[in-house]
């Protein structure tokens, strides 16, 4: 088989493979622009801010070009990627991909039960999906869907307050209506659990 | 009287609590159904066709049909209690029917419709999903009614169903009929009395004529019968 022939089947096989990103293109720039607020290795201690450590490349580009295209509104991350290209942009999420993620932080045990059901069973009675079923079992995620273990309470906290308020509205918008259909407590016992995930 | 009024408040506030739930979402649109004068059921529909001509893929709808195991779970088993129905091995053709009709407005499902936007899965991602869900086995452990009034239950349905639903429940791929065979049988009771009522707006104007006639008794008993319909080798 020629190299071509294998380059050919590559690029068949993987239509991300054009745009997949060189982490060790990105560690200067990640050091630079992202560490203060994500981490030098993408584990933010800063509790509102989203750790993007063992992330899903594909959908860390994708919110990464969401920012610089105005699909996913933030006062921050909107102006400081604003200045990237697209290949910086597909370095960044494969240097955050690859760093291993720490464990996250459980704020409210209490609550884990009911979030684990939840994330695991969905809830009929309002028409909740699992969360499982496109976050994973081991809340990994996978492509598009963004890995949820031990990420940020606070972060995650926001993000539903932004889906349930129509603020963010880009990828699949599935989120919306899911956080829509959420309780408070529900919302906060789902995140601890996400949180609680190794 | 007492109890009706009961009732009369109970449908306003669900149907207020509705509301409220779905108020901000992403909305179910509408359009023309069995209400409707000149109404023709299954009328040639772009996506439906789209879907039915394209080369689908169980294999690649395993992994489309994430959107819908939240839901109807990973075997697709559903959950009886809330009505969500089991759709392992239905047909294709229904399958996608009934998406396309929710998609469409033709069938109203506010709860289901935010997740099967064609913003959200594509027209082949359905006919790969469909394809999926023929590919499982469906369940022997489906729902059954309290099994009392079966032999009402099949004169009912040999004499007004069979003709079109199958002898055993098998429904008809080329037709667009359902399977109602292992469906469990609170969604059947429900989906005949909703159609039955005009409820169901995607209904087939046939049905509808035959069922005009029954009692609820009559619904839970077919239903039954159907809910021990099964397609096993025997």
């Amino acid at each position: 088989m020629t190299t071509q022939t294998l380059l050919l089947i590559a690029a068949l096989a993987s239509p991300l493979a054009a745009q997949a990103g060189d982490a060790a293109k990105a560690i200067s720039l990640a050091g630079n622009l992202c560490a203060a607020c994500h981490g030098e290795d993408g584990n933010s201690a800063i509790p509102n801010f989203p750790k993007l450590a063992g992330q899903q490349a594909v959908y860390l580009l994708r919110e990464l070009k969401d920012y610089k295209s105005g699909r996913r509104q933030n006062e921050v991350m909107g102006p400081l990627v604003s200045g990237l290209t697209d290949e910086d942009l597909a370095n960044l999420a494969a240097f955050y991909a690859s760093q291993k993620p720490a464990p996250g932080t459980v704020t409210e045990p209490s609550l884990l039960p009911v979030g684990k059901t939840l994330y695991l069973k969905g809830n009929a009675a309002s028409d909740i999906p699992s969360c499982e079923s496109c976050h994973e079992v081991d809340g990994s995620g996978s492509g598009k869907f963004p890995r949820v273990a031990g990420q940020n309470v606070e972060y995650l906290l926001e993000q539903f307050r932004l889906y349930a308020a129509g603020k963010r509205t880009n990828g699949t918008r599935v989120m919306r209506t899911i956080a829509e259909r959420m309780s408070e407590k529900e919302t906060r016992a789902v995140s601890e659990y996400m949180a609680s995930m190794p | 009287m007492k109890i009706a009024i009961q009732s009369l408040v109970f449908a306003s506030l669900g149907a207020l609590a509705v509301h409220a739930a779905f108020a901000q979402s992403e909305r179910q649109p509408r359009a023309k159904g069995i209400e409707s004068p000149g109404y023709v059921w299954n009328t040639p529909d772009q996506d439906l066709n789209r879907a039915l001509g394209y080369k689908a893929s169980a294999k690649r709808g395993l992994v489309a049909y994430r959107i819908c195991r939240g839901c109807h779970l990973p075997d697709g088993y559903g959950k009886p209690d809330a009505l969500y129905p089991q759709i392992a091995g239905q047909h294709p053709s229904v399958t996608l029917k009934q998406l396309m009709d929710i998609r469409a407005g033709r069938r109203d499902n506010p709860a289901m419709a935010p997740f099967v936007g064609d913003w959200i899965v594509t027209v082949e991602e359905l006919a790969d999903i469909a394809a999926h869900i023929k590919s499982l086995p469906p369940p022997a452990n489906n729902q059954k009614g309290d099994g009392k009034n079966l032999a009402k239950g099949k004169a009912l349905y040999d004499k007004d169903c069979a003709s079109c639903h199958g002898a055993n429940g098998e429904g008809d791929h080329k037709k667009f009929y359902p399977m109602v065979a292992h469906q469990h049988f609170g969604y059947l009771v429900r989906e005949t009395r909703e159609s039955r009522d005009q409820g169901r707006r995607n209904a087939s104007p046939d049905m509808v004529k035959v069922l005009k006639g029954y009692s609820d008794a009559d619904v839970e008993a077919v239903s039954d019968y159907m809910s021990r319909l099964s397609l096993a080798k025997k």
